[in-house]
């Protein structure tokens, strides 16, 4: 459809308009974590930083116990990722290769688990974790973010294996691979890339994930990064500086991570159902 | 672990190498001997175990301890005090629950309304949008969605702070000097408004991304018929466009539903569901009752009303959801 030249002006002038309210909290986040102390809080009107400071960032590394909770949250969503793969892609594979009974009831069973609230689990989840004596224990974490990611990974990785022909397995078979050879030497080398988008998206779930660390891990020394800044106001007092440095080094992975996969997220979550 | 990567490896150990006796893999697939019957439940185990006993058994302690009494002192004597349903009458009996559940209910309707409607405009707009424009919108839309929600969080306190934020700084250059010092978090309307404004900041994203990949799935051909056929611009959006994008839009506007209804993190971060209880949702008030109150019983009522409510609010989705799965399950 053809647009008259005001038409068109008008349009991408909305366009801007609109990109410009979207990109502004952020653009927010990141300026105000390099602006000095005095900036932040003066009264004048400024949107460009004048002078470009990294104390915020020093500042916020130095607040007791940041670096521990950085290492609690990277331990916790790596883990969790790293399971999650490694049971995915073994559900995988028998999923999208193999006829057996309850293939099917399975993979209802894992859509269903996408869609259900794990926050109502929550009272569950934290009776089965005290009895277990692992409150406050980084694994119990790890655990609930595996099972909040495992759905999702095997439906992706399913779709993944599926994506791949057969036949090039079938080839390998015929020149003396074994089922296993096969799939080792042939599918997964080819599921290289589907494997990142996978673990990518669990990396953010996990990484995001607020309410279940809030509850497990209520140890002050086994915060991860999203309770603690969530309480930053203890920490930093009015620090702005100080609270949007430690935001920008939180946000920053995940910030990487989504921008790499992030054509294969639409795709994954329209057919999964879930979200990040 | 190993054990399962063993019986996997196996059949390859008892394939013969090629020779001229090979079958084919058709009947090889025939005599599927004990190993292969076995082989695909082994593969499953570790993510089924997994699924049994972090999502399934959970799901039915929920339901046991919804019938329990079970309070700080039944946690420590592992007393069993069942109640039959009186958690339930309490939850449902209480004033608080209702005002809350009706809350919860609007804000999540505003919330997904919002989200769908800026959406939806967006997309259409992207693909009307100068390349490089359409490129800025997207990467800062990109953006948005990534910014995980505590951050998030922090920086719309520090852009609604009540003497720094650059809200109040704008809105007193532009003239309105009453909003100098004005304060966006004394009260809950005021509170979920900005809750609100930060969730579908968050959301939109997503959302027109899916319908922008619907629209441009629409092939040109289509337009230019429209354009011959001499319909107007908004005849065929509903003639093209809007067939295109029509299921996607329903499976997105589900999710938001979904999603909006059960969000805790930002509701919780902004205000802690206050002032007084003002801003308050269902998660919130499940989460005070049951892990900031102790009383496990009610909460665990509430998580399965919570349940109800999203089952009744999903039926059409699930039914969907039922129907596309008989053609991808095969």
């Amino acid at each position: 459809m053809r647009k008259s030249l005001p038409q068109r002006i008008a349009l991408n002038t909305v366009g801007v308009v609109g990109a410009l309210l979207f990109g502004f909290p952020t653009y927010w986040l990141i300026t105000t974590s390099f602006k000095t102390p005095g900036e932040v809080l003066s009264p004048r009107y400024d949107l460009i930083p004048i002078s470009v400071t990294f104390e915020n960032f020093t500042s916020a590394l130095s607040k007791p116990g940041f670096t521990a909770f950085l290492a609690n949250s990277l331990i916790v969503t790596l883990g969790a990722v790293l399971t999650a793969l490694v049971a995915g892609v073994l559900a995988a594979f028998p999923l999208a290769r193999m006829r057996f009974r309850g293939r099917k009831g399975f993979l209802f069973l894992v859509l269903v688990a996408q869609l259900a609230p794990i926050e109502a689990l929550l009272i569950p989840l934290y009776l089965l974790m005290r009895d277990a004596g692992l409150l406050n224990q980084l694994p119990s974490l790890l655990l609930v973010y595996m099972a909040l990611t495992l759905p999702f990974t095997c439906w992706m990785l399913y779709g993944f294996v599926k994506g791949i022909p057969i036949e090039l397995e079938e080839a390998a078979m015929i020149d003396g691979c074994g089922r296993w050879q096969a799939f080792r030497r042939v599918t997964l080398p080819l599921l290289g890339p589907g494997l990142v988008a996978t673990s990518v998206f669990s990396f953010i779930t996990a990484w995001n994930e607020f309410l279940f660390a809030l509850v497990l891990m209520q140890d002050q020394g086994k915060r991860t990064i999203p309770v603690w800044l969530s309480t930053f106001r203890e920490a930093f007092l009015v620090d702005w500086g100080g609270i949007m440095a430690a935001s920008v080094i939180y946000a920053v992975p995940a910030l990487i991570f989504f921008l790499i996969v992030q054509r294969k997220l639409v795709s994954g979550l329209t057919a999964g159902a879930v979200k990040g | 672990m190993t054990s399962t990567k063993d019986v996997a490896a196996m059949p390859a150990g008892n394939t013969p190498p090629a020779s001229p006796r090979v079958p084919t893999l058709r009947a090889r697939r025939r005599r599927k001997g004990f190993g292969d019957s076995v082989l695909p439940y082994l593969l499953l185990a570790p993510g089924v175990i997994a699924i049994a006993a972090l999502l399934i058994w959970p799901t039915l302690q929920l339901v046991l301890i919804s019938f329990r009494k079970l309070d700080l002192r039944e946690l420590v004597t592992g007393q069993l005090v069942w109640v039959g349903i009186d958690n339930y009458t309490d939850v449902l009996g209480d004033p608080v629950f209702w005002e809350v559940t009706v809350r919860t209910l609007a804000f999540m309707a505003a919330v997904v309304a919002a989200t769908i409607l800026i959406a939806l405009l967006l997309a259409l707009l992207m693909k009307q949008l100068n390349p490089i424009v359409r490129v800025i919108l997207q990467v800062t839309l990109v953006v948005a969605w990534a910014t995980p929600a505590v951050a998030a969080t922090t920086v719309f306190q520090w852009i609604f702070d009540q003497q720094y934020g650059i809200l109040n700084k704008t809105l007193a250059l532009i003239g309105f000097d009453g909003f100098i010092g004005h304060s966006w978090f004394s009260d809950g309307p005021s509170t979920l408004t900005v809750i609100g404004l930060l969730i579908t900041w968050q959301a939109v994203p997503f959302v027109a991304f899916s319908l922008y990949a619907g629209l441009i799935g629409v092939p040109r051909e289509q337009y230019e018929a429209a354009g011959i056929d001499g319909a107007g611009p908004w005849q065929t959006f509903r003639t093209v466009s809007w067939p295109a994008i029509q299921p996607i839009l329903t499976i997105v506007t589900f999710l938001s539903v979904i999603w909006d209804f059960r969000v805790f993190t930002q509701v919780w971060a902004i205000k802690q569901g206050g002032p007084d209880g003002e801003s308050t949702t269902l998660p919130i008030y499940m989460y005070l009752k049951g892990i900031a109150g102790s009383h496990f019983g009610p909460a665990a009522a509430i998580a399965m009303i919570m349940l109800l409510v999203l089952v009744i609010l999903l039926a059409r989705y699930i039914q969907l959801l039922l129907r596309s799965k008989e053609v991808d399950l095969k």
